[in-house]
Parts: structure tokens; C-alpha cells; sequence
């Protein structure tokens, strides 16, 4: 054998090829790129959501104005244009004083038909800009500040004021000057409530269509009230619909009359402040909230409500704030919302109703007697007793917000005591939104507790039983079906569920809860039996292949647990009608024995159908990490003598613990964020209840439903997106808690 | 009187589906000795020993012909369950494999999952099963500490504890020594040679010098076959087949 002749090796043979580097640093690259890139898009989602939130829980901006010059006089009256450009003041004579906010040029105007008049008392409806006026003979009149906008070639923009004045009316009741007055305009029927020295009186207005030219105002009837009020009238108030009449005595007592189909009739009388009258009653944007406040400051809102049992709307106390501080209080409602101006001596509190949180506060330059808002709710002007004015610049877009409104019990308008409730929106524009995220939180929780509660165990047994008992070549087949089983789209799943399973099990509870009850029992008695056949004919099934056996007898079963459950039904759910009559069935029977309502779309429909869609997800992480326990800790465990079971309990769901943990997390996570399932099928109800045959609303579906009609910016929008955050946190704090306690089981279980 | 024939292997033949792995074993293996089986990777050593208690049914697919008796009885008589049949043999493998339980509850295993649960009987099965593999004075202190605290040889110990809690008949060792160092070898052998004294013990090992050591008989398996099985100071000594004899003298692995 001949050694080839030794040759030089090739100097280059301990060199890399330029092309392998420089691929093989592309590559860190990119991949450093995009995993850089995904760690910053989930990030920035994160942010763009903090980004719409933030704004809800910041509070009002106030930026004064400047203070313009008195015009020497005590005004009685305050108001502005919808522009916050040229606020008016009145002071109970035939002039009237426009003051520019731009500028502070005063103009004075003249009111037609007042020369030679005696005013006695004034009042304001901030919306129609309408100044009633009652004089020293006993007549009331009003008269309209109108503003003409108009706008130059260059965009530009000038408000010319102009004066309407219109009928006077003479009270037939009573005698004396008009001590105090109020005007509630509902369009075609109007109150004017007059108290005069002695005597008291509505005034039913009607506005009367006539062929040609305007509608004509006309006096439709008066209704003498002198004898339903005891004490001195202190003061009188009028929702701006006309419909709900205050009137506050010198005893401390309110009267509450209703105006309604050309009938004043007295519905309640209640005591705000016990034996002290209140000295402000002022009604809130929509009419059904009126803000009683009260020498020294205190001041709390009534609310018209229906109580339990009764038919007619009663006031009641709903929320009480913190006093204003001594001095004279103003207030001034907020033509957009239910926020309110209010304050005393100098100091000024802008306040909601809905949530009772503090919008701003601050210090005015001068002890303010009248304040009012502008139409927009863009500006708000106060005035001092010698005419000095100031206006504010306010920005306060989300003045419904709040903790106490987004998580806190709230007594809303209308309701008969404090509730969470979420319903964004309503039919008219003074509708106070209630926008409380427990029913939704509690909806989300619920529909995932019932779906877990459905999907774990089979899940599980599943799993435990394709991992440890089934044999290989089932397993081949059972393993993938599953995981097929999990890309089923959810919109099919939620369709079959609302349009398909809901009607079908509506009426069949009884035969649910027989089945529910009878085929694991039946399985166990399956169980004991098979112990006791003899071992050959035990042989004939083993090897995993017992369910075989199994199936038969559990078709067998459901089919009479189905078919029993109408006598089921007839035996113990059976509604007794009003009438005395007996009826079998259980969608009656529930809400009569429970008290909790029966609908067709529920949570057990849900429970079921979501449950399909967790189930594969839970099933293919836990078989996997069943599967992946060493194979020589089995086998010791069965060369010792464990049985089958005794090696699953002991050796391999301990060790398996932590993916079988992160199996239901990712379970978990999977059903509280499920969408189309629950929008389909649980009837969208955003009740705060853990009744299983009651329907619910999820945080998911919530934003699914809602978010294609918010408006973007709006306060609607942006708790959505509330909701989102809510939904992140819930299953973020839930993954890491989870997270943590898998480490320990794995520390624990470790394997070398 | 020991028994010659306490574990009989009756022309046993094994398959893996369509492959053979044994073919037409036939041997006796006697009471209280040390009985090695020895053989070139693949020979099927490792398939025979893991028979004799039925550990190949954990795997899908296989199949047998011939038969096993252990002490008369047949491991494959339908009325015999296999769970009580494992109970009659402990079984110590390659690669030491405790639990990720307390040495305690590591050795104890056996007895927990047969329903005894005596706190005084297990106490005694801990200290005399860690006492006749060697182990006691070392972890005496540590009884309920994680059994993986253990070094390699002392966690093969307790497997060996483990495996001889129940006071089996048989015991069966598939390459014990395979994953440890030589001072720990050492130690299992002479452990090995104790234990003879009370169990029947079938070891398979890659290590000539091992069955030399510490096996009283040997067998030789080559590609499935039985080749040779006599003491082990014949086999080794004086082997009557040309395979065993290169197989020792190192000239196949």
C-alpha cells in the first residue's frame, strides 16, 4: 500500500466562506428585527388603547376670560348666545345690556312695550333664551333674546341680538304684584307658574296654529293652586318641559305638581332640608333631576323615579353633595349634559350628575349672582350684583366619565335605587347615558365560568384518556379530529348556537339535566361492572380499547335519559298558573320557584356551544404535555405494580401539572375573549346576574355590537375602548398569575 | 432447595410488528443466582429481560410465541393480571429514574400503590430497603428531601430500593451501571452480589468484566439467538461457539 506523496495543505480550509457569515448575520438580523417588531406592535396596541382612555379620566378645562366693566346695575337675569360671544344682561327694566366677550363692548337695547311697566319679578329659560317677566298688577309677559348669525365672504362672523316680545297674559288669580315666576315650554303646551303676593297660579299656554303668518300664542286655561300650598311661597320652578311644577314654602315643604293633558294635579309633597327652605331649586338638562340647594350650601338632587309597586313618578333623593360653602349660591345648568355649574361666595364647582364627580374647581375674581352656559356647552359666564361679568372658556368633553361611573353602583335618573347598568345610548338627546362596566365584566366572567365549567372536565378526561389509555393508532386519529375541531370558525359555531341549539334545547332542560346527571353516573356503573367480569372476557377489550364496550351503553343511556325527560318535567317542575291550573313545564316553572328570568338565548346555550370551542384548545396542550412525561418514570411506575390509573394519578398528571395548568389558561383566555359566539347567542342582555338561564353581554361582544355606531372621540367610544383595557388587564393579571404558579409546579415536579 | 428453573424461558420468540426480535429463546434461569445476559447492541438482550415481566406491552404492536414461567406459573396465563405479575418482579433500568418525590415516598411507592399505607410497616420497608441497597447511612438524615438532591449512583441505589420494596421474587437490571461512573459501579456490584442472597437477578450489561464480576451464570444472545448460555466461568473461560468467543475476545461489539 503506497501513502500518497504528501502535499501542502490548503491554507484556506480553517476559513468560513464570506457567503455563510454574511447569511448567517442577515439572518440575526432579521430575526432580531422581527421579534423587535412584534414585542413593539403589541406595545404600541397597548398604547394606542391607554392613548383613547386617558382623556375619560382626565377632568374639565377652565381658561377665564377677561373681567368686563359693571354696568352698575343688579342683574337679574344672565344669558348668552350659543357662541359665547355677546352674554346679555337684564336687570328688571325696559333696556337690556349686550357686552361683547371679545372685545367688551357694551351696547344697550331697548325692549319695546316695557316703558311704563313695573317689574316685579324675572325668570330665564337658558335654552329658548326667553326672559319672563311678571308685574305689580298681577300680568306676566316674556320676551325672547334671538341672535342673528351671519357670516361675511371671509368667514367671519357677526351676532346681531334682536328683541321679540310677546303676549302678556292677566292672572285672574289672586292678588298683588307677581312675587315669583317660572316657564316650562314644551312646544305646544306651556306653563307659566305665578305666585303672586296672595295666590298662586298656572298658566296653560297653547300655542295656536292659525293659517296664516306665526302660530299665535293663546291662554288655554288657569289653575288656581292658592289652596293646596300652606306657607308663604319662597319660590317656584318648572321643568323645561312644562310637565313637573316645584313649588318651595316658607314651612321647608316642596309640592310637586304634575301638568299633564290640561290638568294640574298635586302628586307629592317632600321636605328637602326638613324645616329649612331651600333657597335654589334648579332643574337639570332633561327635566327629571332638579338640584334643591340650600342656605349654607348644602345641596342635593331629586330625581323623579317610580317606586316599587307604584305607577305615578314620584321625587326622590338620588345624590347629595358637598356643601358649597356659605354665600350666595348660583347655579346654572349645562344645555348639553347633566353636568351643572354651581358655587357660593366667590367659589365655583363645575359637578355631574350621573357619576357626582367634581368636573373642576376654581376662584372667581368677584362673588358671582348668576351664571349660565352657552348652547354648546363651549363657554359659561358669571356676573357680579354691581354688572360685572366674566366668561369662561370650558373643555370638558367627557363629563359622564368617571371611576364611580364606570365601576360604581350609580342611582340614574329614573331608576329606583343605585344599580350597575349599561345602556350607552338612548332615544333623545337628553338621555343620560349609563355606562357601568360590571355587567359586562360580570357577563364575560359568567359566560367563561359556564364554558369552563362545560369544556374542563371533558377536556381533561379527554386528554388524559387519548394520552394514556387509547392506543396508538386511535390516537393517530382522535388527536388530529380534535385539533380540526379548533379551527372551526366561531361565527358557525355562534350561528349553529343561536339559530339552531337554542330553540332545540329551549324546551328540553329537564332531559339536559337527566342526561348531565346519568351518563357519567352510568360510565362509573360500566366501571364497577367491568371489574367483575371474568378476566377472558375481559381480554377481548383490552388495550385501551374498553370504550367499545363503553359507547353502546352510553347511546343507550342518553337516549333514555332524553326520552324521560318530559316525565321528568311532569314530576317536579310543574307552574301553577294564577288561575290555579297546572302546567309541566320548566321554562315557567324556573322563573316561579328561582324568581330569575327564562330566556331562550342563555348561558347553558353558551356554556355548551363555547365549550366546543375550548374544548380542542384544552385538549391538544394538556394531551401534549400527558404525553411528553418521560417514558422510563411510567415505566418504572408500572414495574412496581401501579395499575394504569394509579400511573396517570401518581407519576403523570404530577409532572404533566403545568402544561395542564397553561391548558386551561389558554382555555381561559380563549372563552373571555370569544366574540361571535356570544354575540350570536346570548341575546346581548347586559344584566349583572350568574343566573345559568339567563342571557348576558361580554366585554368583547360589548365592543363587537357597539363600536361600529360610536362616534369616534365620544365618550361612548372611548369607555369602549375602557373595555378593552378592562378585558386585556383581566386576562393579563390572570396569564401571569397563572404563569407564576406553573413555574412553582414545575419546580416542584421537575424532572432531572 | 433453589429452584434451576425459577425463571423458564420456553421457546420464546418475540416481534415488534413484522420485526423478530427474539427467536426461539429457551433457557433456565435458577434461583438466587446472578444471571447476566451479554451480546452485541441489538441482540435482543435488553427485548428478553424486559419480557419477564411484560414491560413490552406498553409498547403497540407486539406479539409473541412460546411462553415464561416465572416459579411454574406462565406470565401469559389469561387469569393472571399483569399489575400482580409486575408485583412478583422489580425492575431497575439504564438510566436511574427516580420519582419527583421525596426519597421516602420514592421508595415506599410500590407499596402505596398496592393500598398499604401503615406508617410503622413502611418506616421499616424504607429502612431495610435502603439498608440492603447500601443507601441507608447516606440519606437516613434526608428521608423527605426531592430524590433528585441525590448523586447519579445514590439515585441509582434508590431505584434499586425501590425496586426491592415490595420484597419481589425476581430482579430484573437492564445495563444498571450504564450511566454511571466507575466508583459508583463498583458500589452496585458488590451491591449486586449482596442481593443475590435474597433475590433471583437478571442482569444485561455491555460490560464483560461486569458479568465476569458479579454473575454466577451468562448468556450470550446474537441477533436474536441464543447462542451460548452456560456458567459464567465456562462462557468466558472456555466458550464452546466461535461467536461468544469472538464476541469476549473483543473482535465484534
Amino acid at each position: 500500500m503506497s501513502i500518497p506523496p504528501q502535499q501542502a495543505p490548503d491554507p484556506k480550509r480553517f476559513e468560513v466562506s464570506k457567503g455563510t457569515l454574511l447569511f448567517d448575520r442577515l439572518m440575526t438580523q432579521v430575526i432580531r428585527c422581527g421579534g423587535i417588531a412584534v414585542i413593539l406592535a403589541v406595545f404600541g396596541i397597548f398604547l394606542f388603547i391607554v392613548k383613547e382612555i386617558v382623556p375619560l379620566f382626565s377632568g374639565a378645562e377652565v381658561r377665564p376670560g377677561e373681567v368686563r366693566e359693571q354696568t352698575g346695575e343688579r342683574p337679574q337675569v344672565l344669558g348668552v348666545d350659543e357662541w359665547g360671544e355677546r352674554p346679555f344682561l337684564y336687570s328688571g327694566r325696559d333696556r337690556i345690556t349686550f357686552i361683547s366677550a371679545t372685545d367688551g363692548q357694551r351696547e344697550e337695547v331697548e325692549i319695546p312695550g316695557l316703558k311704563d311697566k313695573v317689574i316685579t319679578a324675572t325668570a330665564y329659560d337658558p335654552v329658548n333664551r326667553r326672559v319672563a317677566l311678571g308685574l305689580d298688577d298681577g300680568s306676566v309677559g316674556s320676551f325672547i333674546v334671538a341672535y342673528q348669525t351671519e357670516f361675511a365672504d371671509d368667514g367671519s362672523r357677526t351676532v346681531k341680538p334682536e328683541i321679540t316680545l310677546e303676549p302678556w297674559f292677566q292672572v285672574s288669580v289672586g292678588e298683588g304684584a307677581v312675587k315669583a315666576l317660572a316657564y316650562g315650554d314644551g312646544g305646544a303646551a306651556r306653563v307659566l307658574v305665578v305666585a303672586r303676593e296672595k295666590g298662586l297660579a298656572v298658566l296653560r299656554l297653547a300655542q295656536k296654529r292659525a293659517l296664516v303668518g306665526k302660530p299665535k300664542l293663546a291662554l288655554a286655561g288657569t289653575d288656581d293652586l292658592t289652596s293646596q300650598v300652606n306657607s308663604e311661597i319662597l319660590g317656584v320652578a318648572a321643568s323645561q318641559n312644562g310637565q313637573a311644577v316645584l313649588v318651595a314654602d316658607a314651612s321647608g315643604e316642596v309640592r310637586y305638581f304634575q301638568s299633564d293633558a290640561g290638568k294640574v294635579s298635586l302628586i307629592e309633597v317632600f321636605r328637602p332640608f326638613g324645616e329649612e327652605p331651600p333657597v335654589r331649586m334648579d332643574f337639570l338638562f332633561g327635566g327629571v333631576s332638579v338640584a334643591m340647594t340650600r342656605q349654607g350650601g348644602e345641596q342635593k338632587i331629586f330625581s323623579l323615579f317610580r317606586p316599587e309597586g307604584s305607577e305615578i313618578r314620584v321625587f326622590g333623593e338620588t345624590k347629595s353633595f358637598d356643601p358649597l360653602g356659605s354665600g350666595t349660591p348660583v347655579f346654572a345648568p349645562n344645555l348639553r349634559n347633566k353636568s351643572f355649574l354651581t358655587g357660593a361666595g366667590g367659589r365655583l364647582t363645575l359637578r355631574h350628575l350621573t357619576s357626582g364627580a367634581t368636573r373642576w374647581e376654581g376662584e372667581a375674581p368677584f362673588e358671582p349672582v348668576l351664571a349660565t352656559f352657552d348652547g354648546k356647552s363651549e363657554h359659561f359666564f358669571i356676573a357680579a350684583e354691581d354688572g360685572r361679568i366674566q366668561g369662561y372658556r370650558l373643555d370638558d368633553p367627557h363629563p359622564e366619565a368617571g371611576w364611580r361611573a364606570f365601576f360604581g353602583k350609580v342611582w340614574y335618573e329614573g331608576g329606583s335605587g343605585p344599580v350597575y347598568q349599561w345602556q350607552s345610548t338612548g332615544g333623545t338627546d337628553d338621555f343620560e347615558p349609563k355606562l357601568s362596566l360590571i355587567p359586562l365584566i360580570v357577563g364575560s366572567l359568567k359566560g367563561t365560568f359556564y364554558a369552563l365549567m362545560f369544556s374542563v372536565p371533558i377536556a381533561l378526561l379527554a386528554a388524559i384518556f387519548s394520552a394514556s389509555f387509547l392506543p396508538h393508532d386511535m390516537k393517530r386519529v382522535v388527536k388530529p379530529a380534535m385539533e380540526i375541531m379548533a379551527s372551526l370558525p366561531s361565527v358557525v359555531l355562534g350561528f349553529l348556537a343561536g339559530i339552531w341549539l337554542a330553540p332545540m334545547v329551549e324546551d328540553k332542560v329537564p332531559s339536559i339535566l337527566l342526561l348531565c346527571l346519568s351518563l357519567p353516573v352510568s360510565a362509573l356503573l360500566v366501571g364497577v361492572l367491568w371489574c367483575r367480569l371474568p378476566m377472558k372476557s375481559r381480554r377481548l377489550f383490552e388495550g385501551g380499547r374498553e370504550w367499545l364496550l363503553l359507547l353502546p351503553v352510553l347511546g343507550v343511556v342518553a337516549m333514555v335519559a332524553w326520552s324521560l325527560g318530559p316525565l321528568l318535567e311532569k314530576a317536579l317542575f310543574v307552574y301553577r298558573d294564577p288561575g290555579g291550573r297546572e302546567i309541566a313545564d320548566f321554562r315557567l316553572w324556573w322563573p316561579q320557584a328561582t324568581g330569575l328570568p327564562f330566556d331562550q338565548r342563555n348561558s347553558m346555550v353558551v356554556g355548551f356551544m363555547m365549550g366546543f370551542a375550548v374544548i380542542p384548545v384544552i385538549f391538544t396542550i394538556a394531551e401534549d404535555s400527558l404525553s411528553n412525561v418521560p417514558k422510563t418514570l411510567t415505566a418504572a411506575a408500572a414495574a412496581l405494580g401501579a395499575s394504569r390509573w394509579q400511573v396517570v394519578r401518581s407519576i403523570i398528571i404530577p409532572v404533566a401539572s403545568p402544561g395542564i395548568f397553561s391548558a386551561l389558561m389558554i382555555g381561559f383566555g380563549r372563552a373571555v375573549g370569544e366574540t361571535m359566539i356570544v354575540v350570536m347567542a346570548t341575546g346581548n342582555t347586559p344584566v349583572t346576574s350568574w343566573n345559568i338561564f339567563s342571557g348576558m353581554r361580554t366585554l368583547s361582544a360589548n365592543i363587537a355590537v357597539e363600536l361600529p355606531e360610536a362616534a369616534p372621540g365620544s365618550t361612548h367610544y372611548r369607555t369602549l375602548f375602557l373595555g378593552a383595557l378592562v378585558l386585556f388587564m383581566l386576562t393579563f393579571t390572570l396569564n401571569s398569575m397563572a404563569e407564576i404558579l406553573r413555574q412553582r409546579l414545575r419546580e416542584k415536579n421537575k424532572i432531572v | 432447595m433453589p429452584r434451576e428453573d425459577f425463571i423458564a424461558v420456553d421457546h420464546f420468540s418475540f416481534f415488534y410488528g413484522a420485526k423478530q426480535a427474539l427467536f426461539d429463546i429457551h433457557m433456565d434461569i435458577p434461583e438466587r443466582q446472578v444471571t447476566a445476559l451479554i451480546g452485541p447492541s441489538g441482540c435482543g438482550k435488553s427485548t428478553l429481560l424486559r419480557n419477564m415481566n411484560r414491560m413490552n406491552d406498553l409498547i403497540d404492536g407486539v406479539r409473541h410465541a412460546g411462553d415464561i414461567r416465572l416459579n411454574g406459573s406462565s406470565l401469559y396465563d389469561p387469569k393472571i393480571e399483569v399489575i400482580s405479575l409486575r408485583k412478583r418482579v422489580g425492575m431497575v433500568f439504564q438510566k436511574y429514574n427516580p420519582f419527583a418525590k421525596t426519597i421516602y415516598e420514592n421508595v415506599v411507592f410500590s407499596l402505596r400503590v398496592a393500598g398499604r399505607n401503615g406508617r410503622r410497616e413502611l418506616d421499616e420497608v424504607v429502612e431495610r430497603s435502603l439498608r440492603s441497597a447500601a443507601l441507608w447511612e447516606e440519606v437516613k438524615d434526608r428521608l423527605h428531601e426531592s430524590a433528585f438532591g441525590l448523586s447519579g449512583g445514590q439515585q441509582q441505589r434508590l431505584c434499586i430500593a425501590r425496586a426491592i420494596a415490595n420484597q419481589p421474587e425476581i430482579l430484573l437490571m437492564d445495563e444498571p451501571c450504564a450511566a454511571l461512573d466507575p466508583t459508583a459501579t463498583l458500589k452496585i456490584e458488590s451491591l449486586i452480589r449482596d442481593l443475590k442472597e435474597q433475590f433471583t437477578i437478571v442482569i444485561v450489561t455491555h460490560n464483560m468484566e461486569q458479568a465476569t464480576r458479579c454473575s454466577d451464570r451468562t448468556a450470550f444472545l446474537y441477533m436474536g439467538r441464543l447462542i451460548e448460555y452456560g456458567s459464567t466461568r465456562q462462557i468466558f473461560e472456555t466458550p464452546r461457539q466461535e461467536e461468544t468467543e469472538a464476541y469476549i475476545s473483543g473482535r465484534f461489539s
